[in-house]
């Protein structure tokens, strides 16, 4: 396979920050089956979610109590970029099945994956 | 797919192919196995933690050399002065290197070094602990995610071949025993960050030969995380036909 990755690629590191040069991931919150639990807000990796009234740490230090937050939604930077790497886990806890994602996590120029696409599958039993 | 629903599904027996068939335990527990970062503040019992471990001491290596060391951390006092210390050395990188937040000089001036920085130390500062330490900084996330019990993996570098290889794979089979008795597992690279301080290398003895840099936190799941998720397909070469031929490109996972 002929893999895209040039030499201004390699020497060129990304701003972090820009949605330009940084696919991050896209997750869709589905505002009808969300009850507002906090569980996607709870086991985030990096705490980029939020809701209107609540983060990771409050719910963590037992701050946040009652068990209605709202509807969540990912944090963004100032240029665009968000901090989601697409891994899921939110997905995986909803009791609802309200999140849905749209594509991968893909840094660009001197980090990006070279063989892996955009579309994601669920495991296939072959 | 619903994964919630996937759990009463039956499991094919081991030791068998078909086209098709239904996962196997064993297969079961490696797609569903998700890093947990929510846990109850009961640990797992020691008995449970024992077994875990002897997952770990029966991982194949190079040269049968085993070159690791376990360290099972359960005192609360010091899970909490590692996290502090932990946190502590997090900011002061990221007091120099987070030019993702803040005001407009800090965006403009930090830019230019944290570049170079990341240049240097690629791995370390990839876009996605990067991000995860700005967070630390910000006090968005703990480091060992509030886990009760946090496993080191003590990597000693006089092992055959790539010993951090091995470190992986002993690492990994703790990980699926644990999760395939009910426990919760995450990865934590960021440990790497307590070595920074001749406390903590002089408290868990890391000098030559030895090396730290991942530990497992484990403990019984909080909110129940583990499920299939969605993955990026893969392009995959198959070198399948002659010895000129292009390889046939094939998509897994579709």
């Amino acid at each position: 396979m002929k893999i895209k990755y040039s030499i201004f690629d390699r020497f060129r590191i990304p701003a972090y920050d820009k949605s330009s040069q940084m696919q991050t991931g896209d997750l869709i919150f589905d505002p009808e089956k969300c009850n507002g639990c906090g569980t996607c807000v709870q086991i985030c990796p990096g705490g980029c979610l939020l809701t209107e009234t609540t983060t990771k740490v409050d719910i963590l230090s037992g701050k946040a109590k009652g068990g209605k937050y709202g509807v969540p939604h990912v944090v963004q930077m100032k240029k665009g970029a968000t901090l989601c790497i697409a891994c899921f886990d939110c997905g995986t806890a909803c009791p609802r099945g309200a999140i849905s994602i749209k594509h991968n996590f893909n840094p660009g120029y001197h980090f990006k994956r070279l063989t892996q696409t955009s579309d994601m599958r669920y495991p296939k039993r072959g | 797919m619903n994964v919630k629903e996937g759990k009463l599904e039956e499991m094919s027996p081991l030791y068998a192919y078909e086209e098709g068939m239904p996962w196997n335990p064993v297969e079961k527990i490696i797609m569903e196995r998700r890093s947990i970062r929510g846990f109850r503040s009961d640990p797992l019992p020691d008995a449970m933690i024992e077994r875990i471990l002897e997952a770990g001491r029966f991982a194949p290596s190079a040269g049968n050399m085993q070159p690791w060391r376990f360290i099972v951390v359960k005192s609360r006092e010091m899970l909490a002065e590692m996290e502090k210390d932990a946190v502590k050395v997090i900011k002061f990188f990221m007091f120099f290197m987070d030019y993702t937040k803040g005001n407009f000089l800090r965006r403009i001036v930090a830019k230019i070094y944290a570049k170079i920085f990341i240049r240097f130390l690629p791995n370390e500062l990839q876009p996605v602990p990067f991000g995860l330490m700005s967070q630390i900084a910000q006090g968005q996330t703990p480091v060992f995610h509030n886990a009760p019990t946090l496993l080191l993996l003590v990597e000693d570098r006089r092992g055959v071949s790539c010993p951090p290889m091995d470190i992986g794979i002993c690492g990994q089979n703790i990980v699926l025993a644990a999760h395939s008795l009910g426990a919760g597992s995450c990865w934590i690279g960021l440990i790497k960050v307590l070595m920074y301080l001749p406390k903590w290398r002089k408290k868990f003895g890391i000098k030559y030969p030895y090396r730290l840099e991942v530990c497992i936190a484990l403990g019984w799941q909080k909110p129940k995380a583990d499920g299939m998720v969605p993955r990026e397909t893969q392009i995959v070469e198959w070198y399948d036909k002659g010895l000129n031929d292009a390889p046939q490109m094939k998509k897994q996972g579709e």
